[in-house]
């Protein structure tokens, strides 16, 4: 068992893209369902929408890229207003219902050979994201370590400031839910220090075996950066007045009405505010890898990024964040694990006599089995996810 | 009729197979044809594989790795008074990203070459047809759906794998263990209920009583029907396979129409099981009790109806209709491990349509969900797009009607 391997594939999946995008994505989510209670199950529309209003601007009509960021933030608008006007007076599970028809028959439309001139078919949209390309300063095909000891100045400082964030995060956590129960006596400052120490040290350790090629690492840098900039902008929102009536919409509508707002106003722009973040998950998605394909935009991403955002806690900002980056970590820690158990053992895998597990193929199917299985325990068992506040929380609504 | 590329899975695999299929046309009739021969040419028009299908109707031919290829097929080697149907033309394209699995499976379906030119009426008759059939299955499923949400408030997204569980049922146990269908088929409902059963009492009924709530609820239904419809993929694969009883029947031709007698009797039982059910819950006392408890569960508890025995009784019956429907389903258009989850959003419609809550509502929307689904594409909607007019009628009832046409204005919210 290499835990060499397995270590440095998690950190990478933990820092990598897919977190960065399922991050935005999270975020977005969580304006609609963590604070506003909203059931959407079409966030892979709203991506969508940002994706094919990005490549078909830049590559059917040629204009600059930048408009396409628009264009996809324009189709969200779109999207979230045609979804919200019918359901929004009604029952939760409406929304649900209706989120879920809509996105998939955006999958069918734009990935249908009928519209295959506009859509692109199921070969998507290609080669739109040059102007990206060239605002990369970093070498595009060097490998770029993620090590402070051996990235250069500015960047290692960067990392190490990075670093000491999330052990310091870690440490909080690991306080309030493990600590504070088994060692109530412990201070919590030491508890933190401790867990804090730990962690940094660890991620000094695994990150020396750790490379990004400059593509990825400029791509880690914008989204990063841009899950920044968004979650920023969501915790000012929520802690501004208008984020104090979607909280209050969430615990209790009517007593909102009586007091004259209009909930169905806020609940439209809930979603269509979180609708818009999500175009930018989208966006960054299909930038980095170049093209837009129909089948990236399936429900189960829409499930995934739930099921991430109940994992780092649904109406916390930093549970957006965290949740997909363990999400994505687990699922790489599995992969690589599972695939080394089942080499070790002959390529299959059997549990009292009964096979698990056949062949190669069947891990990817398992790990989305596990999935399944997660989002279920969290739900019965820690619906608040790692950074939830349990009072806080819409889901016991009805 | 259409073209079936199976796509599944998500890993691509360097060996690729494209695999012909050559089969007699009529939408129920499937008789493989032989003999026909079939090339494969890479993108720059190289011969990369040909041969002839076997008297199974296949053709297997194995491709250097995942690219863009042409099929070509030999329409000289068609039998007498045979060609090809408009919608799989002799030369198809075969996509890179095609190949999720190692096999794309390439149908080419024949009619006879007299039925040129039918009339309107005539395929409107026949779309009818085909739409009550999509309509009663739906229908026999979504009953369930709605007895469900209306006795527990539960919208219940893992349905669909209900659905797909009565498939692979049948599948286990028509072709993996060869019992026929007619034994089979009872076994698989009363399996179909038992799994409805168990996921009440071992997740839904202690959820209910910690008070956990309906929202929860629900996401805990998408996280099962992430776990089964993952399980069924990778424990059956991702293509599409056939039932081995009730295949290659020939079309009965009542007037303009033409359906095999495996769905004519298909449909028949569907139909008297809906009427059962409607009678049941409209006369019976169980029937009543069911009605009483969707209604107001708390109220009905009062005049002494043991409402967790109904609603366990509700897990049975709607899970034993989805494994029927999935069965019906399964003969018609093949066993896979989407093939529940393609029908929920159909359901989801139809019970909208109805009335979210009322069983017969569920009865009637489903109907006219699928009798719609199939008549649309002859207004000009393309086949892969059939669903979408399900959705556009979704919008517009929730937008104009909200309660559907049976359902009652109090529950909408």
């Amino acid at each position: 068992m290499n835990w060499g391997n397995i270590a440095e594939a998690s950190f990478s999946a933990f820092f990598g893209v897919n977190a960065m995008y399922f991050a935005i994505a999270a975020i977005g989510l969580n304006v609609q369902f963590g604070y506003a209670g909203l059931l959407n199950f079409g966030q892979a529309g709203f991506m969508a929408s940002g994706a094919y209003g990005l490549g078909m601007t830049a590559h059917y009509f040629q204009i600059s890229f930048w408009w396409g960021i628009a264009a996809g933030m324009g189709y969200a608008i779109v999207l979230g207003l045609l979804m919200g006007v019918p359901t929004l007076r009604l029952r939760a599970d409406y929304l649900a219902i209706v989120t879920i028809a809509v996105a998939e028959v955006i999958r069918l439309v734009v990935r249908s050979v009928r519209f295959k001139h506009f859509f692109g078919g199921s070969d998507g949209i290609n080669n739109f994201s040059g102007p990206y390309r060239d605002l990369n300063p970093y070498l595009e095909s060097g490998r770029y370590p993620f090590s402070p000891l051996d990235a250069d100045g500015p960047t290692a400082a960067l990392i190490v400031v990075l670093f000491v964030a999330l052990a310091i995060g870690s440490g909080v956590v690991v306080q309030r839910t493990v600590l504070a129960r088994r060692f109530p006596t412990l201070s919590k400052w030491v508890g933190i220090g401790v867990v804090a120490v730990v962690a940094f040290g660890l991620l000094m350790l695994v990150s020396r075996s750790v490379e990004y090629t400059g593509y990825s690492l400029w791509t880690i840098t914008v989204g990063w950066a841009l899950v920044a900039v968004l979650a920023l902008f969501v915790w000012a929102l929520m802690r501004s007045p208008w984020g104090r009536v979607l909280k209050a919409i969430r615990e209790d509508e009517d007593a909102v009405r009586s007091v004259g707002k209009s909930v169905y106003s806020y609940k439209m722009q809930a979603l269509v505010i979180g609708g818009v973040i999500a175009t930018f998950a989208g966006m960054m998605f299909s930038i980095e890898r170049g093209s837009v394909q129909p089948d990236n935009y399936s429900r189960d991403v829409t499930f995934f990024v739930l099921t991430a955002l109940v994992l780092g806690g649904a109406a916390k900002v930093s549970g957006s964040i965290v949740g997909p980056m363990l999400f994505w970590g687990i699922l790489a820690f599995a992969d690589v694990f599972l695939h080394q158990l089942l080499a070790s053992r002959g390529g299959r895998l059997e549990l009292l006599g009964l096979e698990i597990i056949g062949s190669e193929s069947q891990i990817g199917q398992f790990q989305l089995m596990l999935v399944g299985v997660l989002l279920i325990l969290l739900m019965v068992f820690r619906p608040q996810g790692m950074f939830g506040n349990r009072k806080e929380m819409a889901l016991d609504g009805r | 009729m259409g073209l079936r590329i199976s796509r599944a899975g998500r890993r691509t695999n360097d060996q690729g197979e494209v695999k012909d299929q050559v089969e007699v046309d009529g939408k129920s009739e499937r008789v493989p044809v032989a003999g026909v021969a079939a090339q494969v040419l890479d993108a720059s028009g190289a011969l990369v594989g040909e041969g002839v299908t076997d008297d199974k109707g296949i053709l297997l031919i194995t491709v250097p790795g995942p690219a863009d290829y042409t099929v070509v097929l030999d329409e000289s080697t068609l039998p007498e008074g045979t060609v090809l149907t408009n919608q799989t033309p002799a030369e198809r394209a075969v996509e890179e990203d095609g190949f999720r699995t190692s096999t794309i499976t390439i149908n080419y379906f024949t009619g006879a070459s007299e039925r040129v030119g039918v009339g309107f009426f005539e395929k409107l008759a026949q779309r009818s047809v085909d739409g009550t059939r999509l309509g009663l299955v739906l229908a026999m499923c979504a009953v369930g759906l709605s007895l469900i949400f209306g006795t527990t408030g539960l919208t219940n997204f893992a349905h669909g794998e209900m659905v797909t569980f009565g498939g692979m049922m049948a599948f286990l146990l028509n072709v993996s263990w060869g019992v026929t269908l007619w034994i089979g088929g009872p076994i698989v409902v009363i399996l179909g209920g038992l799994f409805g059963l168990l996921l009440d009492t071992v997740l839904f009924a202690p959820l209910r009583r910690r008070g956990i709530g309906l929202v929860s609820q629900l996401v805990v239904t998408v996280g099962l029907s992430i776990l089964f419809r993952n399980f069924f993929l990778s424990r059956f694969g991702g293509r599409v396979r056939e039932l081995a009883d009730f295949n290659g029947q020939k079309n009965i031709t009542i007037g303009p129409v033409g359906i095999t007698p495996r769905d004519l009797i298909a449909a028949l039982i569907s139909l008297g099981v809906l009427v059962g059910v409607a009678l049941v819950l409209q006369k019976s006392r169980l029937g009543k009790a069911t009605r009483a408890v969707s209604d107001n569960p708390e109220l009905a508890s009062t005049t002494g109806i043991d409402s967790q025995k109904i609603i366990r009784i509700v897990w049975f019956v709607g899970g034993a209709l989805a494994a029927l429907g999935g069965i019906f389903r399964g003969l018609d258009e093949g066993i896979g491990p989407d093939m529940g989850l393609d029908l929920l959003f159909l359901m989801f419609a139809g019970i909208t349509l109805g009335g979210l809550g009322s069983p017969f509502g569920s009865l009637v929307g489903g109907f006219i969900v699928g009798l719609f689904v199939e008549t649309s594409t002859l207004f000009g909607v393309p086949s892969e797009l059939k669903k979408v007019p399900a959705l556009v009628a979704l919008v517009l009832i929730l937008l104009l009607r909200p309660q559907g046409i049976l359902g009652r204005r109090e529950r909408i919210g």
